[in-house]
């Protein structure tokens, strides 16, 4: 759905002009800082599996918090989803609540 | 009369447990399935796994996989043998069949619509991962279409 709203075009102009507002507000931690589009839209996942821990991984960083979308870009359909895998693996201990 | 649902179960047995311990408990779980006339799709045994977290005493811990048809009866029926049984520390049942028909549907919609540019001779998008660097955020494609 996202995907659809993207490629209609007057969007692309809009999110090229937030990303030059991005550069004017100076050096940002870097290893985020590009990535604006959803990961999963990108390599079309449909399912966001909560046993593939591995894949979830990356999304619960250092003190294993969910990583917020908006440092992740990834977008509102699939951060429920990832959630909800994430809340899942935790279940059944293959991701870790907290990292202490 | 409740509805027939796919469920994904996981259960993580005490690393203690032999397999034959693993093997039987297996046999009970499909007992139970067909017993509520449920169908044991798939079954798999990941083996010994490092919990992400201390569960009781235990550090590490057997999984196992079971894919199944059947009821809320069954999955109730399940979930409470699960429950005494000592050497299953933690176990998991989710309902999986919406989700997956969803998924399944999403990406049938996508197809169509890849076909339906290749038909019309229009760039097909999505393909090309750009490399990290590219300041843009849309596809190039949806430009040139413009
Ligand atoms: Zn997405």
């Amino acid at each position: 759905m996202a995907e659809e709203r993207r490629s209609r075009g007057g969007a692309g102009s809009k999110t090229r002009g937030s990303a030059r507002g991005a550069e004017k507000g100076g050096p940002r931690r870097g290893m985020f800082r590009r990535r604006k589009v959803c990961k999963f839209c990108t390599d079309k996942v449909d399912y966001i599996d909560y046993k593939d821990a591995k894949m979830l991984l990356p999304f619960v960083p250092e003190r294993a918090k969910i990583l917020p979308r908006r440092i992740s870009g990834v977008c509102a359909m699939h951060q429920r989803k990832l959630q909800t895998a994430i809340m899942r693996a935790r279940q059944l201990a293959l991701l870790p609540y907290s990292t202490d | 009369m409740s509805q027939v649902r796919q469920y994904e179960l996981v259960y993580i047995l005490s690393p203690d447990a032999t397999d034959q311990e693993v093997a039987d408990l297996h046999t009970q779980i499909e007992a139970i399935i067909t017993r509520y006339q449920g169908e044991l799709v798939k079954t798999e045994n990941w083996g010994r796994r490092k919990l992400a977290f201390r569960i009781g005493k235990h550090r590490e811990g057997t999984y196992v996989l079971e894919v199944f048809k059947g009821t809320g009866e069954l999955t109730k029926e399940l979930d409470r043998r699960l429950k005494v049984i000592d050497s299953v520390i933690r176990h998991l049942c989710v309902r999986v069949d919406e989700d997956l028909r969803l998924a399944e549907r999403t990406r049938a919609r996508r197809d169509a619509e890849t076909q339906r540019r290749i038909a019309r001779g229009l760039p097909v998008g999505g393909r090309s991962r750009r490399s990290d660097d590219d300041g843009g955020d849309d596809e190039p494609t949806d430009r040139a279409e413009v």
